[in-house]
Parts: C-alpha cells; sequence; structure tokens
C-alpha cells in the first residue's frame, strides 16, 4: 500500500492536517475502514490516524460527560450514563468495543448490507452536542443535525453529553449472538417537559423521531424514518419493529 | 516502525495500514494468528497488545508502533504448558485447532483480568465474539473455568505394555 | 484394545494450544505468488469478451489464465462414478452462477493481483436465471443447463427412483392421506478456516500442492484430470484442515493454483476471503420434499410417496450421489411396505452445492421424521408408539429390497425415551428387533412379506 499515513499529536495538528476533509481518510478506531481496506473497496491514498492526538479523553464536568472523538466505545460501557451503556454494550464484541470509538461510530455510514452507528440513538435522545471542526471551521451542534448535515469535511472532537434529566428507555433489537449488526434501535429521554427520541440500527444515520416526540403515538415514529432492507432484515419487519420498540420505549418512560 | 512480539524486538517494514494480522504472519512469520475473516468477527486473529485482546486484523500496525505484542507462541511451549493451554489440551477444547489459537488468548486475558476463578457468564462474554465450529463451544467454556481455578487435571497417554498385561495378539504373531 | 474407552491425549492437541499446528496459509515457501480470481458478477450471462492484456502487463503479475489454459477444462467430479462432466474449471463463454470464476491471477502481493483481476477487460450480456427448483421441470423455464435444467443420467431416467410392492394398493386401502411438504435450506459449512491452497513447481518437474481438502487422493484425481498428467506428477501435501464439514471435498482451490504455478514457474497461494467463502463456495443444497403417507386409523403406514427436489445449482457436482443417498434413506428406519419415490436433481442458477455433515440424508430425515410426528397427529396417536410399530425388525426388508439383519431403530428409540424422561406403556418398553409376529405383523405386512419372498 502506497498509502501517506498522517500521524498528529494533538488536536489542533488533526484539524490542521484534516484541512476540509477531501482526499483524506479519517482512521479512529479502524475497525470499519480496516474491513473495507481488507475487501479491497477501499484505498485510500492519504489517512489522518487520530490515536496520538489527545482526542481519547473522557471528562466528567459536573453534569456534563465530554467524550473525545476517540474514546473508545468500551469506556461507555461501565460508564456513568447508563443509557449509553446500554447501547454501547451491545455493539461489537469486548475486543472490538476496545478498539471502536464514539466518534468513529457516529460518523459511520451503513456497511454493506448491515448498519452502523447505533450510538446515536441515545445520543439524540440525550441531547448529545458534537463539536466538530473542518470546511466553514468549528461549530457544535445537535447530534441529531450533525447525522442529517453534510458530514463529510467535518472532523468530529468531542461529544457533550448531558446526565439524564428523568426517565429513559433503552430498546435494542438484534440477532441473538455477540457482535450482530442491529436491526433496530430505539431511545427515549423524558425530561418533563418534553421527550426526545432517537431511532437507529434502521438505515445510513440514526434520526430524531419528531412526530412520535409530539404525538406520543408509536406508529409516528414511521413518519420520520426511512428504515432499509439489508442482508438482517427487511425494511417492513424494521418498520413493524419500530413500532413495537418505541411503543415499549414509551410505556417505559410513561411508566417513571 | 517497531513492535515487541513475545519478548523480542522487530524493526518493522510493511507499510503503516499494514493489518497487524498480517505483519505477525508474513512479515514476521508468526502464524499462530489466524486470517478467518479479515473483518473482526471471528476472534481468530486476537492478539494481546500490551496485555489487552485485540483483533489483530483491524489494527493498522501504525497504531500499535511500540507496543508489546503477545501471541499464543508466546503464552507457553510444549515442555511448560501455562495453564490455560494445559486446560485447553486435557479438556479437549480443541479439535481442528483454527480457533484455537484467539481462544486462548482472550482465555488468558480474562483470566489475568479477573485475577481469580471465573464463571460461565465471565467465560461468555470474553469470548462471545470468538467463533468455534466444530466442538460446540461446551469444553472450551469448560477448559476456561478450570483454567481459571488451578483445576488441570493432565489426560496420560496409554501406558506401555508391562509383561503381566495380556497382549492382544496371538503369541508368535509377527505384528 | 486397550485406546477403547480410554482417554487418551489428541496427538495434535500439544501443536493447537501453543500455535504450532500448521495450516496451509502458515506454510512458508520463498518467493511465493498470491492469487486473486475474476468471478461472475451476474447470475447467468454470456461472457462477450475477454481481454487479460492489460491484466498480464501489469507491474507485479507473473501469470494470468483463463479457460485457454487449462488442459481439460470440463470435468465432473464424479466421472469415476459415471455421471459425466459438465463444470468448467474456468468459465468458457458464459457464466451460470453469480461468483463464478471466469480468470485468475498470481501475482507479488493480493494487493497487485486483485488491481491485475479489475484490469481484466470483460463484457457479459445477462440472461434470464432461475433459482426456483419448483420450476426445474417447467417447459417455459429459462433452459440453463445443456442437459436441461434436470439431471437427466439416471439410467433411462431423468430422476433417481425407488419402486417397492404396489403403491396404488397403499393409496387405495388407506384410512388416511396424510401430505406435508418440507424445504430443508441451503447452509453455509462456514469451517474457520477459509479454502486455501500452495501449489509448489518442484526442479524435477513435479506439482506440491498443499491442500485443505478433505479427501487427498480425490483432490489429486481432479487435478490430474484438469492438467491430463498422470497421477505421480502431483504431490499432495495435506496436514490440519481448520474444518471442513464437507465444504473441502470440491477441490475448489487446487486446481487453479496448479495452473498457475505452472504458468508462473513459481509456488502460487491462494487464501480465500471469508466473503468469498460466502458468496462462492459450496454449501449444503437447499431441498423441497413432499411426502404423502397412506396410514390405517390405527397407526400403519401401508405406503409412501415422495418427489424430491434437489437444489444442485449450476452443476453436478456430487449431487446425482446425494440424491440417491437421499432415496436409500426415505423410508426412515421404519419398515413401508409400499414406496414410490422420485427425487430430481435440478439445476438453478446459484453456486453449485455439495456436501455438509450427512449430505443427502439430513435433509430426508428431517423431512420424514418431521412428517410421521405430524401423522400420529392426525391420527391421534402418540408419536413414540407410531414409530415403535413401524420400527424396522429382522426379517423387514429397506426401500431397495435388502432384507434387514440387525436394525436398531427400536432399542434406540427406546434409549432416546427414556433419556428424556418419556414414560412408554411396559408393552411398549418390552419391544425388541425381532421378527414380527402378532400384533406386530397385521395383515398386510404377511401378505407383503409372502410377495418380497419372506418370512414363515
Amino acid at each position: 500500500m502506497a498509502a501517506e499515513a498522517l500521524v498528529p499529536s494533538s488536536a489542533a495538528e488533526a484539524v490542521q492536517l484534516f484541512g476540509d476533509g477531501k482526499d483524506i481518510t479519517v482512521f479512529a478506531g479502524g475497525t470499519i475502514l480496516m474491513p473495507e481496506i481488507a475487501a479491497g473497496r477501499l484505498k485510500p491514498a492519504r489517512t489522518l490516524l487520530l490515536h496520538r492526538s489527545g482526542l481519547d479523553e473522557l471528562r466528567i464536568d459536573g453534569d456534563v460527560i465530554r467524550i473525545g472523538a476517540t474514546v473508545p466505545v468500551a469506556a461507555l460501557v461501565d460508564g456513568s450514563n447508563e443509557l449509553l451503556a446500554r447501547f454501547a454494550q451491545e455493539i461489537g464484541d469486548r475486543e472490538v468495543r476496545a478498539a471502536a470509538t464514539v466518534g468513529g461510530n457516529i460518523c459511520a455510514t451503513a456497511g454493506l448490507g448491515a448498519q452502523r452507528g447505533d450510538l446515536g440513538a441515545p445520543l439524540i435522545a440525550l441531547g448529545a452536542r458534537v463539536r466538530s471542526d473542518g470546511k466553514g471551521g468549528e461549530r457544535t451542534e445537535p447530534v441529531e443535525d450533525f447525522l442529517a448535515g453534510d458530514r463529510s469535511g467535518r472532523l468530529v472532537l468531542e461529544i457533550e453529553v448531558d446526565a439524564p434529566k428523568g426517565a429513559w428507555s433503552a430498546q435494542t433489537l438484534r440477532r441473538r449472538h455477540a457482535h450482530s449488526y442491529s436491526v433496530a434501535n430505539v431511545a427515549i429521554c423524558s425530561n418533563g417537559d418534553g421527550l426526545r427520541v432517537g431511532v437507529s440500527g434502521i438505515g445510513p444515520a440514526a434520526v430524531r423521531a419528531r412526530t412520535v416526540e409530539q404525538s406520543r403515538n408509536a406508529e409516528d415514529v414511521l413518519k420520520d424514518v426511512d428504515p432499509v432492507d439489508d442482508a438482517l432484515a427487511s425494511a417492513a419487519y424494521r418498520q413493524k419493529m419500530l413500532v413495537v420498540l418505541t411503543q415499549r420505549a414509551l410505556d417505559e418512560v410513561g411508566k417513571a | 516502525m517497531r513492535l515487541t512480539v513475545n519478548g523480542r524486538e522487530h524493526e518493522i517494514a510493511s507499510a503503516p495500514l499494514t493489518a497487524l494480522l498480517h505483519v505477525l504472519r508474513e512479515e514476521l512469520e508468526i502464524t499462530s494468528p489466524k486470517a478467518g475473516c479479515q473483518q473482526g468477527g471471528c476472534g481468530t486473529c486476537t492478539v494481546l497488545v500490551d496485555g489487552e485482546p485485540r483483533r489483530s486484523c483491524l489494527t493498522p500496525v501504525v497504531m500499535v508502533d511500540g507496543a508489546a505484542i503477545t501471541t499464543l507462541e508466546g503464552l507457553g511451549e510444549a515442555e511448560e504448558l501455562s495453564a490455560v493451554q494445559a486446560a485447553f489440551h486435557n479438556k479437549y477444547a480443541a479439535q481442528c485447532g483454527f480457533c484455537t489459537p484467539g481462544m486462548v488468548v482472550a482465555a488468558t486475558a480474562l483470566i489475568e483480568r479477573k485475577g481469580g476463578a471465573v464463571d460461565r457468564d465471565d467465560v461468555l462474554e470474553a469470548l462471545g465474539g470468538h467463533y468455534c465450529r466444530c466442538t460446540g463451544y461446551v469444553k472450551i467454556v469448560d477448559a476456561v473455568m478450570a483454567a481459571s481455578r488451578g483445576d488441570v487435571e493432565a489426560v496420560a497417554d496409554l501406558p506401555t505394555p508391562g509383561e503381566s498385561e495380556p497382549d492382544v495378539l496371538v503369541k508368535g504373531s509377527p505384528a | 484394545m486397550k485406546a477403547v474407552g480410554a482417554r487418551l491425549p489428541r496427538y495434535d492437541g500439544v501443536g493447537h494450544v501453543t500455535g504450532r499446528t500448521q495450516y496451509v496459509d502458515d506454510v512458508r515457501v520463498g518467493r511465493t505468488l498470491w492469487v486473486k480470481a475474476l468471478r461472475s458478477p451476474h447470475h447467468h450471462a454470456g461472457i462477450t469478451k475477454l481481454d487479460t492484456a492489460k491484466a498480464e502487463a501489469m507491474q507485479g503479475v507473473y501469470a494470468v489464465i483463463t479457460h485457454k489454459d487449462v488442459p481439460r477444462n470440463v470435468y465432473g467430479h464424479l466421472e469415476g462414478l459415471g455421471v459425466p462432466g459438465d463444470e468448467p474449471l474456468l468459465a468458457d463463454g458464459e457464466v451460470r452462477y453469480k461468483g463464478q470464476p471466469i480468470a485468475a491471477v498470481a501475482a507479488e502481493s493480493e494487493e497487485a493481483a486483485q488491481a491485475a483481476v479489475e484490469a481484466i477487460e470483460v463484457a457479459y450480456d445477462e440472461r434470464p436465471a432461475l433459482f426456483d427448483i419448483r420450476l426445474a421441470l417447467d417447459p417455459d423455464a429459462p433452459k440453463i443447463h445443456q442437459w436441461g435444467n434436470v439431471y437427466p443420467h439416471y439410467g433411462p431416467y431423468n430422476h433417481r427412483r425407488v419402486r417397492k410392492g404396489d403403491i396404488d394398493w397403499a393409496f387405495d386401502k388407506a384410512d388416511v392421506i396424510v401430505e406435508g411438504v418440507y424445504r430443508p435450506q441451503a447452509i453455509e459449512q462456514m469451517p474457520m478456516e477459509t479454502q486455501v491452497a500452495l501449489a509448489v513447481p518442484e526442479a524435477n518437474g513435479r506439482l506440491t500442492i498443499y491442500s485443505c481438502t478433505q479427501a487427498m487422493y480425490f483432490s489429486m484425481g481432479v487435478v490430474a484430470a484438469h492438467l491430463e498428467v498422470p497421477l505421480n506428477k502431483l504431490k499432495f501435501v495435506g496436514g490440519t484442515v481448520g474444518g471442513g464439514f464437507g465444504g473441502k471435498v470440491d477441490t475448489a482451490a487446487d486446481t487453479i493454483c496448479a495452473l498457475l504455478a505452472i504458468k508462473a514457474r513459481r509456488p502460487v497461494k491462494w487464501r480465500w476471503t471469508r466473503e468469498e467463502e460466502f458468496l462462492s463456495s459450496s454449501t449444503r443444497a437447499a431441498w423441497h420434499i413432499e411426502i404423502a403417507d397412506a396410514v390405517t386409523s390405527d397407526g400403519w403406514i401401508l405406503g409412501r410417496r415422495t418427489v424430491t427436489l434437489h437444489d444442485s445449482g449450476a452443476y453436478a457436482r456430487f449431487s446425482p450421489y446425494g440424491v440417491t443417498k437421499h432415496a436409500f434413506h426415505h423410508s426412515g428406519a421404519y419398515s413401508i411396505p409400499n414406496l414410490r419415490f422420485d427425487g430430481f436433481v435440478c439445476f438453478t442458477n446459484r453456486v453449485p452445492s455439495t456436501a455438509m455433515r450427512g449430505f443427502g440424508v439430513t435433509s430426508v430425515s428431517f423431512a420424514v421424521e418431521t412428517h410421521l410426528t405430524r401423522v400420529a397427529s392426525v391420527l391421534g396417536i402418540d408419536p413414540w408408539e407410531l414409530r415403535l410399530r413401524n420400527a424396522n425388525r429382522i426379517g423387514d426388508t429397506s426401500g431397495n429390497g435388502v432384507a434387514l439383519k440387525d436394525p436398531s431403530t427400536v432399542a434406540v428409540a427406546l434409549a432416546a425415551a427414556e433419556r428424556v424422561g418419556i414414560e412408554l406403556p411396559a408393552e411398549y418398553r418390552q419391544m425388541t428387533s425381532d421378527p414380527r409376529s402378532g400384533d406386530l405383523l397385521p395383515e398386510h405386512l404377511v401378505a407383503q412379506q409372502r410377495l418380497n419372498g419372506e418370512g414363515a
């Protein structure tokens, strides 16, 4: 491989080398990119490896958790935020979680025949914010906006997560063995004056389901999401299951 | 780049994005980690990186520059098997043996991490991402739990026939 | 006999747990080249263009082969058993399954080999594909095999047939006809070690092939046949196979490596990726099995009609043999005096299917046992008692008329019932495999025994 491998030693250097993200492949944990390279589907010419950029800090700042982009998914499994832990523990297996990163998870696009980016659902439900840099400079935005926008040209630096302010529910559906990808995920947080509903595992990016937040009618989750067919599950099955998962989450949040 | 593998330092010539798996197998000719899927899905490539179990097929070597790598070869040899190695052998936890390197490495790390006896849930959590197509897993789980308890009794080979034992063959047979 | 019953260490156990066991991909031979294949992206298509010139000219490429390089391209795995050859090693003019190999490259690295594969110029004209074996006999279905869509060489028939007794009498006499359709699906063997081969041209003109085959001499014969060389030109080195389960009998990598090694004059290794394994390697076949049992209300099976369709995929490989094994076992472990079995080997535009643990028999065992439970349910009879009554006994005959000398159905069924805690009535618990008599010898079996020249 004649790839040029750049290893910045600070976040600032990483941002500077990333530029506007053109013609550069960002390596966080590598768990998504290495299989693509092994299969010959990805042949990066320039790579930016973040493992020395100091982006792997997990800091607790009062009620806010600041998760660096390259914090491993494993760190969330035993972490203080139980909603995140519930989703994190389903990703891959122990060894994959030790290498996979939170930033990599939310920047992931759909795989060949499987969906990714599971953490998007609880992060949306928790009202998390993504701080990123790149084309257009540094900005902080809600996770759902980051995911819905044009992610090319953005280098994720940090994710800020508030502790849940009220009841929450984690509903995950996958095949029954380790490191299976998702069929569908729903996360709901209630904070007294409203709900936040995040859905992941059903398409190329996690989505905020605003209609059901207002109506509290589980079927309305389908008004904001467009599940795909893939190797694991059909769109039709996902649609049916999403309604069930949403109902369960609404019930759990409602009971608390 | 530099790697210490099983206690020995090596200068690495492979390109930075080469998977640690291939650096080990093709450049250093250490072949116990296997290329079962090259997608991180099967566990046959698992090695220890600074003591932690990692999928070597998912690890670009540049990301472990300077690290200490341990493969199955570094855990023990025929003359002195580790507890986990002995348990796998004595409890028939290996049939074709292809998943065995990854299993033994991951099990060794589990027992080290727990610092004592492990139960079935511990084993399933640590080894749950490792596939075996031969054994049905029961003997693997038994072997790991037994090793963690220090409960490893050897399986002896057949004793050579003594004079008092009857021969199966007819006396005078040329066989 | 000291070893029987003794707990002995595996002779390869220490090698396994110390990482010393050597699999084909662990064998190191200097100057080895790596292989990648051009595989069909289409289920069924004509090849209108195939030009390897650009690939051959690429840096690091030592050999490229197509069908033109194969001394004998079309061969059949069962030619030794009289099944004519139908499958090209490398596609010639057409492709019949997605993943079918068309060309192969040997180069200095896997990346270089893959880049060369991508530089091969190839064009296709797509054709309608057939996937549903139930349509194989339909005259309007796309014709996808030179023999038609069904294997035609079972003697004068296009199916494996079993005929015993008088099936029409059985269906006429029955109190109830119980029907069922059973469709076991294809299964990928998924050994942890993928297909792999290393071919080394020796100075003395022979070829050493490190093979993961489950059947060394068989694969040696396949390679010798394709290369048109005598067997003594080949040296096969086996060793530890990282799991096969039937998936490593098709000699999937050895022959192509051999040809590339000869052309490149260097050792050549082909290690399949897991994706290739899932998408292009042969699997257990899918089956469609229709059973109709003619039964009496008191639980005698007078006769059975069976039609089996077997999904052979694009080529025959071992399927004619698999359906034959299936046919032998279609009456199960039970004495059914009147049988009519028709088993069809159907071609589809799928990866050719092959063996997997119990090849041909697991499918029919699943079907007949499930069916018997259905029969019991329809008749309102205990399913154990139904089986024990109809179980094979000494003097009963098999589906193809062989008198049984030592059937074990009764003993095994009783042991199984005890193991799972089923309490059977005393008369059943006392059953043996002794020749039928009394209540276990109803009128129709007496007549059948006379017809078959058996019994007292």
